[in-house]
Parts: structure tokens; C-alpha cells; sequence
């Protein structure tokens, strides 16, 4: 909302040398953020108003002229394109450093003094699009002429054109619950409290006539319109606006239209009370204030047609709509022909507004400020001084008859006492009981000492909007006028005590070192949400998830259950960037359940990512991805301290999963803890991702969390010398590593420490349907040296075993 | 005998300290202990001696030996050294070959931003909470005296989950702010109460660099009997200053939010250009950084807490703004974009 300095002066002595930066830092910490200051004499620094003195050719370009200009004092040379310029004129002279905005820019730029074509000028003669001046008359290509108004060469522009005001933009967000800011006098009247001085007040001598004209009105629901008051003026002449009305609204950026609507507009600006001038002619007979009909039809003055639903608000006659709160019906409204008007400021229910302005998407002033809580006396007083201005600007208009005011509020005051210790503790500042009282006074509370620690205070019917109705809200006026500057910093004597242990926290983050600075994978985040084409392509069942009402776009619909299909988009959007990835990520899948609240779980999803086409990848290929996930996964269990997973390839298993290449880990409940697996190759090509292995692990942190970590026991270093054999063997391919690994272990299972797979190969000279398996097997006693014939017998034992399963031991 | 022994000991021994590289050294054990060396040549002549003189002359030729082959391997330790310490300094090596590639991953600039912040309120005695990103309307709303009229409620705010109602808790909504945690856990933990929750807050509302539909907050509450405002700007500028590791000045101005009375905004003074005026400050020395304020006594009565004995503050702070400060990220929309260059920065 724009709020003009000169304004807020007619109603509070602001001091003409108040900074206007620091009346707005003032407003801001006290009252409301005021987001920027502008300055009209600031903007126009070192622009002056000169004449033109002579004109001569430029040497060098025929479409340029030199001219030699008087600033009074001075008489200075610049270069000039514009084709309006002649001996004589008066004009505004932009000199280096002045703040001037280039055809076609936005940004105002700092002018710098050059030579143009070849000669040197002193500064800018300048066009008014380029130094910000209102549109005027002004040809095209041609320079500012300020001829008309013979300003005094060499005076400031700003003070030729009288321009002196000061706009402050403030944050309408700031001002959600104070109503009685979204107007002129309202911030006039905090701006007096603020600098401790008085607010002229606001005395409308006008008096409605007793008898005469008037209009029927009926409210048909009383708690839809709390206030509705109308009056005839009549022998109306519509036209324009004196220039004063038409400079207020313009410094707060409202367009100028007719008198009528220009003043309902500037009672808007100064009260914050909106205000609607219909044309009495096309009324037809009496006012009815009512729900519009379900797929009831009007045209808003904007010349849309509009159909509205039950629940708006709407101004009808006999025949229908006139028009609604948040804005009037082009039927009614006020025009070159209208000669009466039924003049109306009234006070409607905010919640329905502020539904049908966004119903409507009418984002109008009306609508911002009668969606909120405004002061019900505010219509009176509005509706009397816009007569006083009509009466005023309208020579010859007359007030028909007396005001039809319809009354539907409680007048009855709020009264609330604030305890002065309870002010004091909550603020943390010792502000006394007089001092608490004064603040109250200059915000026009009414005040009072009622016992030695209780101040009793009546709320101002301007501020009994929903504003303040408890002591707290008194607490934050003593707060914010004491200053919030004031208040010192304290930090609070607490207990010591430890917190309580967040320990699905504190494992999270062990999670995101091991993953990311142990085994190397970047942690990334993506949305909660994907969408119905996510959903297919990762082959999961729609019916699972739970749905957006509202949404962003297709991609974000669907509340998501598994992390990986986010994760496979990421994994496209990078692979043409990085051949290889180790990526996860940590977040919740949100479930429906039989309960209201969703099963939240929170998940690790872990992908290794090899591109074929890179080397790396031709490994991958041969090596089997899925053996690299699971290695990151065991090794990932075993560094957190997860106790012993059951391991098991899933029966059942679908959706994204390559069915072959799984297995889930159990625990021993025989819940499911964390599965590995390879992308499913249908999915990948759903995801444009044929070119890639992609490794997978999915851990349910919420319930591995839950299972806790062991806890790791020394175990003492053994004492004698292992060795170390190597055996190769080609077995049939049915029989797992996990069997063979049996079938060595039983061999000699005191001696043999461990087994290690080493390596596995495949190749013609081995023969279809066998591979072979070469372990790296280490034996040891823990009460002996183990001699060369000791391991000559654990050998021999090992490959007979080995024999007996099929096996084939290499190099023998 | 005894002569010659000695005679070939003196000019082989000088001969040894002579030798200037590996090859003549070998040479020089060659030429005296070689098969046919002078002194083998010498020892084999001992069995020729008579009786009587054989023992001390064996003797002394056994002595010279060791002598000469110490006196060898004593230089060839030498030479080698030497010939490594020539060999080092001569020797061509390139150290602008990059080093070999140790694959370390990253940690999300977020999720390392959270352990920080956990950290120094931890240090401070808050305890970290956690609370559903689904919320019902009464945690989300209601229950933090935003009533059902409010224009925090509408459309354009909220995502609001299908088909999902309950006849207390309302519609089913993303949380649209961190602050359903307090009376969550309120209810469930009483006064006193110093927790921090951070965490994944969702809002409707178009997205650009400044802007996403998901962010994270870190909510603060403070319960406990005469707890002040100015405990807050005590509590925030220890928390800020740690963070930021130089001192950060806070200041309140008025803010508007339905669950806190009074309301406040607190700024702190711009960590970019130390108050001195820049672009991100709008050339006011201050950033927007929260929004807090004294609980409102409706939000105590939800969480079941007397507000006629305790009282406290909340807070709730951009954590994803925060990171964004931090490290100058000037589009929020990267944190959710899993690009592996932005992440790899971190």
C-alpha cells in the first residue's frame, strides 16, 4: 500500500526535516515493515529546469543539434536529438549524475558526461519517459516542455513542479490484522504516537437534511452486512476531478476517473473505508442486500460478466444486481449522464468477501480492505466527509434527503485489564505503570490505574476489530511503542539438563556419513510428490498412493511411496554429465493407512549408476551392478551396527524390482528391513535410461532405527601366524558361492578363519552352464603355529570336498 | 709373509676408500678377493708356510679379510646413498600430475546446515523434535489459533491431501509450517518444553528462484515460567553468532502471525557486508531472518499448558534460506533438483 508523506501532514505535523528514511525505519520498527521509501526530490537530484538560448547545427549528424542552454547562473552546451526543440523553450536539464533511465530500460542510470558525435555535452536535455514525469502532452521524439508552466530557470525540477512528496510502500502482509492502517488517517494517527504528537481529528460539519429522498433498503442477513448506510445526492455533474483529488490518488497509484468515483476512491485512501457512487436512475426501486443465486449472472464495472455462486454477497434492486462489495455493476455505475447518485459505504462480512474475491479472482482494493474486520463507524464518517467533498467539487449538488442507516453491530465496548508485572515479565524490560499508561493514551486507548498492579484499558471501537481483545494484545502495544530496540538480551536461567535423546536423529546422521564419506555417495533431496507418469513408469500401483488436491503441476500430484522414481529423473537429468553416480537420498514415504494419519516411514535409497557406454560401465555390465549395490549395503549394516539380516530373494517381488537380480533383508520379525536389488529393465526404459545399470538399495530407516545398532565387543588379536591358500574351482553354476563357501568351511572348520571369494570367470574353455570360483582362504589355530604339512592335510581336505560337489579344482 | 699381507691391506684398503662408484668397487673386490684376487691368491700361499707359522699367519689373513670386506660393504654404503641422493636431485619428476582420485560423497548443503543448527541448540539444552509432514487441519491450523476464516487457510496456501477427513482434525494438509510440532509436543510432554524442530514444510505457491513449494524450517519454542522476549534476542544472538562464527546483532521489529502475541519479525544484521550496505540488504545493514513472538495463550490451552503459569516464546526460520546465505545459492530451487553439480560442491 502507497502512503503519501504530504498527506499523513495534513492530519499529524510530521517535521518538514524528519529524514524520510528514518520516518519509515521508525514506521517499521514500530509498526509495520515499510519495504521503500521513494523520494520525489531525491529522484529529480541535479535536474534543473533551463531555457533554450540558441540552437546550432552539430558538426557531425544532421539529426542532432547543439544548444545552449541557460540555467540561470550559468549557461551550459548539450547535445540534442529532440525534434521539438527551439529558442525559447523551457525544459528540464538533466547534469552528470543525475539519476535518468534510458529509452527502453527499466532501471534508473546515473548520466555521465560524454562527447557525442564529437562534441562535448555538458548534460541531458531530457525527455519525460527518461526523468519519470507523468505522461503529458509531448510529441513523439521530442524533449520535455515545461513552456506552459514558465518555471524559474535554474530551480531544482522538484521544486518547480512543486514535486516534494515522499511515497512509503508498505508491506500489506504486515498490516493483515490492523484494519485501520489501510487508510491515510490511520497511519497519520499511529505516526502521532509514534512522534508523541496530536492528530487533528477528523469533524465532518455536514448534516444530513431530516426529510426528503431516500431509497428502500433491506438487508435480508444481518450477519452478512453488519452496516449498510446510502444517501441521495442529487443535481450531480460527473466530470473531472479538481486537480488536488487527482494528485492524492495519483501519489498512491490509483487511476484517475470521474469526480464521483474519485471521491469514493480517496475516502478509500484516507479511511480505508471503500465507498461505491451508483447512478440513482438505474436503480429501480429499492436496495436489497442478499446472496447472489447459484449461477446468478452481472456485469462488473470492468465489463466481464461474472457468475456467482450462493455464498457471495451481492447489491440488487427490484430487477437484480447492482453490484457486490468487492466491486460495482457496470448497470449503476456513475457516468457523463448521471445527475443523481445514490451514494453508499457500508460494512460487509469479511470471510464471505474475502471467498467471493477469490472465487472471483477481484483482487480489488474494496475487496483487500473489506476482508478484513473494519471498524463499523468508519461508514458513517465516510459517507459524510465524501458528501462534504462532492458538495465542495460539485457546484449545485444537493443532499436529497436524510441517510438510510442500517445498523446490524454490538457497539458495546471491549474493556481488558493488563496485569503490570505479567506486562513486565513477558517483555523482559522494566517499563513502569505511568509509562505503560501514556503509551496506551497516545494509541487513544482509554487508560487508567485501577490498582497498584492492574491497569484497566477500553479498547478504541478503531481498534476493536478483531485487533485487541486480550491482555496479550495489549502486551505487544506496550511492547513495540516502549520499543523493541529497548528490550535488552538476555539469555534465560535454565536448569541444566541434558535434552531428551533424539535417537532416530542422531542415527541419521551416522547414516549420511557412512553412506556419503565412507562409501562415497552424494546425498540429493527431491519433492515429496510425483506424478501419474512417474507412477507408471516405475510400475507401481496408482491406488496406493494418496493424492494432492491441489497441485503444482502433473509432476508433483501424487504423494510419493518410494523414493526411486524422484531418483531415477535425477539420474536422467545427470547421466549426460557424469557417466558413473553413487547417489541417495534420506526421506519419508507417506502411506495410506487404516488410521486418518498416513503411515510417514522414513527411507534410505542408495543407486549406483554406471553408464554402459563408458568403460567403467562395460565392468558393470560384466560384473553385475546388483553386486556392487549389495557389497555398498552390507558394508553400509555393518559400519552402522545392524544386528544379523535374514537374507532371502523375494517371491513376490515387483513394481520396479528386476525379479532375478533381489534380495531382502529380514529381521526377526521377518519384517522387512532394507532390500537390494537392479532396476527393473522395463523401468529404465521408461525412464529413457537404456543406456545404464542402475544398483539399488532401499533401507526402511524408520524401523531400522528401531532395531538399534550392536554393540561392538574387542576381540583379542590372534596369536599365532595365519596362512593364506588359494583355490580355484570350477563348479557347476547352480551351486552358489554360499555353498561352496559350506563346503570348504567343512573341511576344517577349527582351522579355517575365512574364505573370500575372489574372483569369478566364465569363458568357453570352461565349459556351458559351469563357472569358475577362485577363494582366497585363510587358516589359523588360535593354540599353534599351523605347520606346512597341516596345511597340506586342510587342503587336500578341501578339494576332495570340492571334488565331491562337482568341483573341478584349476591348476592342478 | 706377514709383510706382504700387510702391504696388500694398506693399498687395497686406500684403494676401497678410492673407488668412486659401484662398478669400480666390484672391481676392486674382484681384484683382491676375486677367485683368483691377490689376496685370495695370498691365502692359498698359506698352506706352503711351515708348521709352526701357519696358525697366526691364518690368523691375520682371516682378520684382513673381514677387514677388506667390511671396508667394501661399508663403501658400497656409501655410494648407494650417494648415487640416490644424485639420482633424487637429478631425476625428472612432474608434481603438477594431478593426484589419484579418492571417490568422497557428499552431505546435502541442507542436511549439513540442520546438523549445525541441532547442534548449537542441542549445546544449549534444546531437545530436537519431529512431527508427521501430513497434518491434519487442527494441528496445522486450528490448533494454532489460525481459525478456519483466516487467509492463511485458503487455497492458494495450502496443499490440501484428497480424500482424507476427520470430524475433529479436519482435511488432511502438507504442513505449510513447522510450528504443528509445538503443540504436538505440548501435548505429549507438558512444561517446561525447550525443543528446536526442524524440518520439510510444503506451500502452494508458484515457484521461482526465490521460491519453492518445499523448504525446510526449524521451529524454537521456549515454555517455561517468566520467559521473556528478551530471552529470545538473548538465545538468538548466541545461536546466530556461533553459526555464523562473528558477532551478529538481532533486532525485533512488528510481525503478524496468529499464534504468537505479541508478534514480531527479527532481523539480523547482514552477514554479507557487515551492516556497511549492500544489494541483499536493500542497503538497510539488516535481513529478514524470522518470525517468533510470546506463545498465544490459545495455543498453550490447545497443547493443554496453563498459560496462566507458563509462558514462552516460539520461532520459525528458514533453514533453506539460511544455507542459501550461507553459501550464496541464489536459486532455491537447486536443493531439490538433485543435480550432482550443485551437490558435488558441498
Amino acid at each position: 500500500m502507497k502512503i503519501s508523506l504530504n498527506w499523513l501532514r495534513e492530519f499529524v505535523n510530521i517535521p518538514h526535516d524528519a529524514n524520510a528514511k528514518y520516518l519509515a525505519e521508525l514506521f517499521t520498527t514500530k509498526t509495520a515493515e515499510v519495504e521503500n521509501v521513494y523520494d520525489e526530490a531525491g529522484l529529480w537530484k541535479n535536474i534543473f529546469v533551463g531555457q533554450v538560448l540558441e540552437i546550432h547545427k552539430h558538426p557531425n549528424a544532421d539529426k542532432l543539434r547543439i544548444a545552449k542552454v541557460s540555467l540561470g547562473k550559468k549557461t551550459i552546451n548539450l547535445v540534442c536529438g529532440g525534434n521539438n526543440l527551439r529558442e525559447g523553450m523551457y525544459t528540464a536539464i538533466a547534469l552528470p549524475d543525475a539519476m535518468v533511465k534510458w529509452h527502453g530500460e527499466n532501471e534508473y542510470t546515473e548520466l555521465q558526461q560524454t562527447s557525442i558525435r564529437g562534441v562535448k555535452s555538458e548534460g541531458m536535455i531530457c525527455a519525460k519517459e527518461e526523468i519519470g514525469l507523468e505522461e503529458g502532452v509531448q510529441p513523439t521524439g521530442g524533449i520535455a516542455d515545461l513552456s506552459a508552466i514558465k518555471p524559474e530557470v535554474g530551480a531544482p525540477l522538484a521544486k518547480a513542479l512543486a514535486k516534494n512528496d515522499t511515497i512509503f510502500e508498505i508491506e500489506n502482509k504486515s498490516l493483515t490484522h490492523r484494519p485501520d492502517l489501510w487508510g491515510h488517517y490511520g497511519i497519520a494517527r499511529e505516526f502521532a504516537a509514534i512522534l508523541d504528537k496530536k492528530i487533528k481529528p477528523l469533524t465532518p460539519k455536514i448534516k444530513f437534511p431530516e426529510k426528503g429522498r431516500q431509497i428502500k433498503v433491506t438487508v435480508k442477513n444481518p450477519k452478512l452486512c453488519p452496516r449498510y448506510a446510502v444517501v441521495i445526492i442529487e443535481n450531480i455533474k460527473v466530470g473531472e476531478s479538481p486537480e488536488w483529488l487527482k494528485e492524492k490518488l495519483r501519489a498512491v497509484g490509483r487511476g484517475i476517473h470521474n469526480n464521483m468515483v474519485d471521491v469514493t476512491n480517496y475516502i478509500t485512501e484516507l479511511l480505508g473505508q471503500p465507498m461505491h457512487a451508483f447512478d440513482l436512475n438505474n436503480i429501480h426501486e429499492e436496495v436489497i442486500i442478499r446472496n447472489a443465486e447459484e449461477n446468478e449472472k452481472m456485469i462488473t464495472l470492468d465489463g466481464k460478466t461474472r457468475t456467482l455462486s450462493k455464498d457471495i454477497i451481492v447489491i440488487s434492486d427490484k430487477k437484480g444486481i447492482i453490484g457486490m462489495p468487492i466491486m460495482g455493476g457496470q448497470n449503476s455505475e456513475t457516468t457523463e449522464k448521471t445527475t443523481v447518485i445514490m451514494l453508499e459505504a457500508a460494512n460487509f462480512d469479511p470471510v464471505s468477501v474475502r471467498k467471493a474475491s477469490f472465487k472471483l479472482d477481484l483482487r480489488t482494493e474494496a475487496a483487500q480492505r473489506f476482508e478484513k474486520h473494519l471498524d463499523p463507524n468508519l461508514v458513517e464518517l465516510g459517507l459524510k466527509m465524501a458528501c462534504e467533498i462532492i458538495l465542495k467539487i460539485c457546484p449545485g449538488s444537493r443532499i436529497a434527503g436524510p441517510a438510510t442507516d442500517i445498523k446490524n453491530f454490538n457497539t458495546k465496548s471491549i474493556k481488558v485489564d493488563l496485569n503490570v508485572a505479567r506486562t513486565q515479565s513477558m517483555i523482559g524490560a522494566k517499563i513502569s505503570m505511568p509509562e505503560m499508561i501514556k503509551i496506551l493514551q497516545k494509541l487513544e486507548f482509554n487508560a487508567a490505574k485501577k490498582s497498584s498492579n492492574i491497569i484497566s484499558v477500553i479498547i478504541p471501537s478503531f481498534r476493536a476489530t478483531k485487533d485487541i481483545d486480550i491482555e496479550e494484545d495489549l502486551i505487544e502495544e506496550i511492547s513495540r511503542m516502549h520499543g523493541y530496540d529497548k528490550i535488552p538480551s538476555i539469555l534465560p536461567e535454565l536448569p541444566t539438563k541434558l535434552p531428551l535423546e533424539n535417537i532416530e536423529r542422531k542415527l541419521k546422521y551416522t547414516a549420511r556419513n557412512i553412506l556419503s564419506l565412507g562409501l562415497g555417495f552424494t546425498e540429493m533431496q527431491s519433492y515429496s510428490f510425483y506424478g501419474a507418469q512417474e507412477i507408471s513408469s516405475s510400475r507401481l500401483p496408482e491406488e496406493l498412493h494418496l493424492k494432492l488436491e491441489n497441485y503444482l503441476s502433473s509432476d508433483q500430484t501424487h504423494l510419493r511411496i518410494s523414493l526411486v522414481p524422484n531418483m531415477l529423473r535425477a539420474v536422467k537429468q545427470n547421466i549426460y554429465s557424469f557417466d558413473t553416480m553413487k547417489i541417495y537420498e534420506i526421506g519419508r514415504t507417506y502411506l495410506n493407512g487404516s488410521e486418518y494419519f498416513p503411515i510417514e516411514e522414513k527411507y534410505i535409497c542408495g543407486m549406483i549408476i554406471e553408464s554402459k557406454k563408458s568403460g567403467a560401465g562395460k565392468i558393470a555390465e560384466a560384473k553385475e551392478i546388483f553386486y556392487s549395490a549389495k557389497g555398498a549395503l552390507d558394508n553400509f549394516l555393518e559400519s552402522f551396527g545392524t544386528p544379523d539380516l535374514n537374507k532371502k530373494r523375494a517371491t513376490n517381488h515387483h513394481f520396479y524390482v528386476n525379479p532375478v537380480k533381489q534380495l531382502v533383508y529380514t529381521n526377526a520379525d521377518n519384517e522387512e528391513i532394507a532390500k537390494v536389488f537392479e532396476i527393473h529393465p522395463a523401468v529404465l526404459k521408461n525412464f529413457d535410461l537404456e543406456e545404464v545399470c542402475v544398483g539399488c538399495f532401499e533401507i526402511n530407516f524408520s524401523k531400522l532405527a528401531l532395531m538399534g545398532t550392536f554393540s561392538r565387543k574387542y576381540k583379542p588379536i590372534p596369536k599365532y601366524p595365519e596362512i593364506k591358500i588359494d583355490v580355484s574351482v570350477i563348479m557347476p553354476e547352480e551351486k552358489t558361492v554360499e555353498e561352496a563357501y559350506r563346503i570348504i568351511k567343512s573341511a576344517d572348520a577349527a582351522y579355517i578363519a575365512n574364505v573370500e571369494l575372489f574372483d569369478i570367470f566364465k569363458d568357453k574353455s570352461i565349459g556351458a552352464g559351469k563357472r569358475a570360483l577362485a577363494f582366497k582362504i585363510t587358516l589359523r589355530s588360535d593354540e599353534r603355529t599351523l605347520t606346512l604339512e597341516d596345511m597340506n592335510k586342510i587342503q587336500k581336505k578341501i578339494f576332495d570336498n570340492l571334488k565331491h560337489s562337482g568341483g573341478v579344482i584349476r591348476g592342478l | 709373509m706377514r709383510q706382504l699381507f700387510e702391504k696388500l691391506k694398506t693399498a687395497s684398503l686406500e684403494e676401497i676408500r678410492g673407488a668412486k662408484n659401484a662398478d669400480a668397487l666390484r672391481q676392486i673386490e674382484v681384484k683382491y678377493l676375486g677367485r683368483n684376487g691377490e689376496f685370495t691368491v695370498l691365502i692359498k700361499g698359506l698352506k706352503d708356510l711351515p708348521a709352526d707359522e701357519k696358525p697366526s699367519a691364518g690368523k691375520l689373513a682371516n682378520e684382513i679379510k673381514i677387514a677388506l670386506t667390511e671396508a667394501i660393504r661399508g663403501r658400497r654404503e656409501i655410494l648407494e646413498q650417494e648415487t640416490l641422493a644424485q639420482e633424487s636431485n637429478t631425476e625428472f619428476f612432474d608434481t603438477t600430475v594431478p593426484g589419484a582420485h579418492y571417490e568422497i560423497g557428499h552431505i546435502h548443503p541442507i542436511s549439513q546446515m540442520q546438523y549445525e543448527v541441532e547442534r548449537i541448540f542441542g549445546e544449549m539444552g534444546f531437545s530436537i523434535m519431529d512431527g508427521p509432514e501430513m497434518e491434519s487441519e487442527y494441528y496445522n491450523f486450528e490448533g494454532l489459533n489460525i481459525p478456519a476464516t483466516h487467509p492463511a487457510r485458503d487455497m492458494q496456501d495450502t496443499f490440501f491431501v484428497k480424500n482424507k477427513f476427520h470430524d475433529f482434525h479436519g482435511k488432511m494438509v502438507m504442513r505449510t509450517h513447522t510450528s504443528p510440532v509445538q503443540i504436538r509436543t505440548m501435548e505429549r510432554y507438558g512444561a517446561p518444553l525447550r525443543i528446536i524442530v526442524p524440518g520439510r514444510v510444503f506451500r502452494y505457491e508458484a515457484t521461482d528462484a526465490g521460491h519453492d513449494s518445499t523448504f525446510n524450517q526449524v521451529e524454537g519454542l521456549l515454555i517455561d515460567k517468566n520467559i521473556s522476549l528478551a530471552h529470545l534476542k538473548g538465545i538468538m544472538i548466541e545461536f546466530l553468532t556461533r553459526l555464523f562464527g562473528k558477532p551478529i546483532k538481532v533486532r525485533f521489529r512488528p510481525g503478524y502471525f496468529p499464534f504468537v502475541e505479541p508478534g514480531l519479525e527479527l532481523d539480523l544484521s547482514c552477514v554479507l557486508c557487515n551492516m556497511k550496505g549492500c544489494r541483499v540488504c536493500k542497503h538497510t545493514g539488516w535481513m529478514e531472518f524470522m518470525g517468533a513472538g510470546m506463545v498465544h495463550p490459545n495455543v498453550l490451552k490447545a497443547g493443554k499448558i496453563d498459560p496462566k503459569i507458563y509462558q514462552g516464546w516460539a520461532f520459525g526460520f528458514g533453514l533453506t534460506r539460511l544455507t542459501m546465505l550461507k553459501y550464496g545459492i541464489d536459486d532455491i530451487r537447486l536443493f531439490s533438483s538433485g543435480n550432482l553439480k550443485f551437490l558435488n560442491q558441498f
